[in-house]
């Protein structure tokens, strides 16, 4: 498997972690920063945020990438990192994100 | 994984967070039922022992309970530190659930002897234990912020009341006070209710509405401007009814505590302008109408305090004043954010495991929005029948009031159970 093709099988596993106060997946609400692979290994790398660095729901953000990505057989090893730098902001949010906030009621 | 503030590692056991809301959701049920009861008996000057066991009962069996569950919950998690001891809220809400129904049922039945004061006593320890507990924890983080600013000193106001209320306790059985024992019933009222409870809904909303709603309102000088009018109209009404009854003191308190909540109330609205998330739910519209409350409440104390009125449109007016802050504005806001609080705690101890395993709910999607909807129209509806049944001395529109704010009691028990109830 190539870097590309195992970048965007993580990116499609990300897209099935929700975030539990609104429903939207992490993708869509703008929350995964950088995705980075290593085919050969089967290692992936990603880096996320939270919309709140009080986020309650942190941890179990955290857990579901891991064990999603975990999930897909070409992914070894899962490392994550969390980070507030830059803090989150709303123009992050996808087109289908911000159609499920009703952002452009 | 490497992490930056995970805050939700923080969090205390699940169990002790929803003992106390079980205990004050329990504690509704039965303020509203002891309402329906003596509805018609809702009149006439605030110091009858029914009417100090209903607000007693309102205060120390719903709001209280349930406000201590989830500080124990929310200070862990906003200031990124774990809650010192475990043990001693246990050990606290213990003491408080025995002393607390034994306070109220002799101060029901103004039976005010030495069993009176002892139960004052064991309430006395046990919310001295939660406030040295969760000071400790408060001292032990690094987060600094303007919430933190608002839950000391809604501390510093709980303790105080807590104190006075005792001092009062000890004057009812065995009198000994210099001064007008009524004077200090309505600081100690104040400190509790707009002090503690007022500061603390204050505080905290600035952080759960941003959260909530995805609103970033980077601008504090209002929140700031509230947390000091607060504080100074209680310290003008103290030193009012304490030391110069007949001074400017309490015209004072008023008009300043009006200038804090109208800071408040513009903060709240700024941040709801700001927000991203356009469709609002019903735990909101619950919060949206306790600040309706708080400025009704506002609104009735200027009256009383500036405004020549009789002396039985005075006590009507009182009561209703009362009745809107407690249950309405503060009671409000307990049910609206217990309807967001409870629903994320058992997602988060039951479903989120299994994110990434399978598809999970959302935290929102654990209870039907139908019975929300239901209770929600009850509530408000049996809140503004009371209010305005005791203000214009409608007994029939009070018990209608009662009937339908008990109802609402039911369905949210009910609607709890089925949020507790929910496993994957």
């Amino acid at each position: 498997m190539t870097n590309q093709a195992l970048e965007e099988l993580a990116r499609a596993a990300l897209r099935e972690v929700p975030d539990p106060e609104t429903g939207i997946n992490i993708v869509d609400l703008g929350l995964v920063y950088e995705v980075k692979v290593d085919a050969q290994t089967g290692a992936v790398f990603v880096t996320i945020t939270f919309t709140s660095p009080a986020c309650p729901a942190g941890d179990a953000i955290a857990g579901g990438i891991e064990r999603r990505l975990q999930r897909e057989e070409a992914i070894k090893t899962v490392d994550l990192t969390v980070t507030f730098e830059p803090r989150w902001s709303p123009e992050r949010i996808s087109p289908e994100g911000r159609a499920s906030l009703g952002m452009d009621d | 994984m490497t992490t930056a503030g995970l805050a939700s590692r923080y969090a205390p056991s699940l169990h002790l967070v929803l003992a106390h809301f079980a205990l004050g959701i329990v504690g509704f049920v039965v303020f509203s039922l002891a309402l329906l009861l003596r509805a018609l008996a809702v009149q006439g000057h605030f110091f009858q022992p029914q009417l100090l066991g209903l607000v007693h009962l309102c205060v120390l069996g719903w709001l209280l309970p349930i406000t201590l569950g989830a500080l124990h919950q929310l200070i862990p998690v906003v200031f990124e530190v774990k809650v010192r001891s475990e043990r001693v809220p246990w050990l606290a809400l213990a003491l408080y659930a025995v002393g607390a129904a034994s306070f109220i049922a002799q101060l029901w039945a103004f039976s005010l002897g030495s069993a009176f004061v002892a139960s004052a006593a064991l309430l006395v320890v046990a919310l001295y234990a939660y406030l040295a507990n969760l000071a400790l924890t408060l001292l032990g983080s690094r987060v600094r912020t303007l919430t933190g600013a608002y839950v000391v000193a809604a501390f510093c106001h709980l303790a105080l009341a807590v104190a006075l209320g005792f001092l009062l306790a000890l004057h009812l059985a065995w009198p000994y006070l210099a001064i007008d024992h009524l004077r200090l019933l309505r600081v100690h009222a104040h400190l509790a209710g707009f002090g503690f409870f007022g500061l603390l809904i204050m505080g905290v909303a600035y952080r759960l509405l941003e959260m909530f709603l995805i609103a970033y309102e980077k601008r504090t000088w209002p929140g700031v401007l509230a947390l000091i009018c607060v504080n100074v109209s209680l310290v003008s009404l103290a030193l009012h009814h304490v030391l110069a009854p007949g001074s400017h003191g309490l015209h004072v308190a008023v008009v300043v505590g009006a200038a804090g909540i109208a800071a408040f109330v513009f903060q709240v609205q700024r941040i709801y302008r700001a927000r991203i998330r356009r469709r609002t739910d019903l735990p909101w519209r619950h919060t949206a109408a306790s600040f309706c409350y708080l400025v009704v409440a506002g609104v009735l104390a200027i009256a009383l305090a500036l405004s020549p009125l009789d002396d039985a449109l005075q006590a009507r007016l009182s009561l209703a004043y009362g009745f809107v802050a407690l249950p309405g504005f503060v009671g409000s806001v307990i049910v609206g954010q217990l309807h967001k609080i409870l629903p994320f705690l058992i997602w988060f101890h039951r479903f989120a495991p299994y994110v990434g395993l399978r598809s999970v709910p959302a935290a929102s999607e654990l209870l039907a929005e139908p019975p929300q909807r239901v209770q929600w129209f009850l509530m408000h509806g049996g809140i503004v029948a009371i209010a305005l049944g005791i203000a214009l001395a409608q007994p029939a529109l009070r018990l209608a009031g009662a009937l339908s704010l008990f109802s609402s009691s039911l369905v949210f028990a009910r609607n709890m159970w089925a949020i507790y109830r929910r496993q994957p």
